[in-house]
């Protein structure tokens, strides 16, 4: 059985490969697992909570499409991870970050000598 | 009242701009992080209350002899509104601004911690999704390829070519992720990979993003104090030993300096363009080698002795005596 994550994934995967905006009936139909509407309703309101999909009202039945792409979204990700120092908070992200390119270069030579 | 305003002034002041230069320098500390995490604590919660404290109690000075009699005289008046008696009791507006001042300093020291652990939170929870949607995690798929073996050390995937690992704090345990990119996954043996998991790991279970957060706030706090800068630049590298610590009680010091090595942003290109480098910083010594100056690289590579237990008894005492001696001074007189 499939969590509630898992489908989000699949979800996304399905908005980010297609580039088109999808009803949830569409949704439903690409989806290889056989899923009832209302949980594909579900996942979707998930999303557009997370600010991931964007619903369009103004169309019967509603669509969605993604808000950025999946680049875009790991970009915004990796900014937080590398990024200026204000907005590193959220992760702890110093394992590399400590340490210049150039005493890494010199750590690799000291190590491959040996 | 007046000379223990000016000791608690003193002490601010020794706290703030005297000691901190001299922490993050001293040499103890890449030999028992641990005591000198201690010891930041300590200082910059000794320091915050005594910031607050030598204004409070130079305003409080005309109220009573003793801190708590004034506090409550001052309240009293206040909720009164009985301004009249404050010349009687030779009130200066001196006082009154100090008065102000240690509410005010007070209630911005607190109000950021709490607005960063809120803005940590909710960025925390955003990118905690995007990883959820974006990774696969390492023991479900093939995703990791001849990483599979990493068992129990789950960590979560990103497709991208920059070499990265860290971790992403939870509220509980299970809420935490450890993230690597493939980037990392491409370079690193599985021996490596391991001892850097465990080192992302080390951070999570120490919660080490506790210890930091409260520097970050006082940080953004007073930006223009330098001592907020360099704690915080000196306690995440705490952070780091700690966790280097916590990777070599199950790895090998060549797994952790080699994943180190090999994890930079550079690992894998030439060596010729980082050469270039390092004669532009002009730290170049001997044989063409750079010199290691980080602190962490250094106690990696030269395991300096561990502190005595004497050093680490006078840390821990000293620290206590930081945390009491305002404290007390607040509370008893």
């Amino acid at each position: 059985m499939a969590t509630l994550g898992d489908l989000e994934r699949s979800v996304m995967t399905l908005l980010w490969d297609g580039g088109e905006s999808l009803s949830a009936n569409e949704v439903r139909d690409r989806l290889d697992e056989d899923l009832a509407v209302t949980t594909v309703l579900t996942v979707l309101s998930r999303l557009e909570k997370k600010s991931m999909v964007a619903r369009e009202r103004s169309t019967r039945p509603h669509r969605y499409s993604a808000t950025a792409s999946r680049e875009e979204h790991t970009v915004e990700m990796l900014n937080e991870v590398l990024g200026t120092a204000s907005d590193r908070e959220a992760v702890l992200a110093r394992f590399i970050g400590g340490i210049s390119d150039a005493e890494a270069a010199a750590l690799r030579r000291m190590l491959d000598s040996e | 009242m007046i000379p223990l305003a000016v000791f608690l002034a003193a002490l601010a002041l020794v706290l703030a701009v005297v000691l901190p230069p001299l922490i993050s320098r001293a040499r103890f500390r890449t030999r028992s992080p641990w005591a000198a995490m201690l010891l930041w604590q300590a200082v910059a919660l000794a320091g915050g209350l005594s910031l607050i404290g030598a204004p409070l109690v130079y305003g409080l000075s005309p109220f009573g002899a003793t801190l708590h009699t004034a506090l409550a005289t001052m309240l009293e008046l206040l909720v009164a509104g009985d301004f009249a008696a404050l010349v009687g009791l030779h009130v200066h507006p001196a006082h009154v601004f100090a008065l102000c001042l240690a509410v005010l300093l007070g209630l911005h020291l607190l109000l950021t911690l709490l607005r960063t652990y809120v803005r940590v939170l909710a960025s925390r929870r955003r990118h905690r999704d995007l990883v959820r949607l974006l990774s696969t995690p390492a023991d479900r798929t093939d995703a990791a390829g001849p990483h599979a073996e990493l068992g129990e050390d789950v960590a979560h995937v990103i497709e991208h070519e920059a070499p990265l690992a860290y971790c992403l704090p939870g509220r509980t345990g299970g809420r935490s992720l450890t993230v690597v990119s493939r980037g990392l996954l491409d370079q690193l043996s599985p021996e490596e990979l391991s001892a850097v998991v465990a080192h992302e790991r080390t951070h999570l279970q120490q919660r080490h993003h506790l210890l930091t957060m409260a520097f970050d706030a006082w940080y953004r706090a007073l930006p223009w104090l330098p001592t907020t800068r360099h704690g915080r630049e000196a306690v995440l590298e705490l952070t780091e030993m700690l966790a280097d610590d916590g990777a070599l009680r199950g790895h090998s010091r060549t797994a952790l300096l080699r994943s180190l090595a090999l994890s930079s942003s550079e690992a894998g290109e030439d060596d010729a363009g980082t050469g270039a480098a390092h004669r532009a910083q002009g730290a170049t010594s001997g044989a063409g080698g750079t010199v290691i100056t980080t602190a962490r690289l250094q106690r990696l590579l030269v395991p300096p002795p561990a502190l005595p237990r004497s050093a680490v008894v006078a840390v821990v005492l000293a620290s206590a005596t930081l945390l009491a001696g305002p404290t007390a001074v607040l509370l008893v007189v």
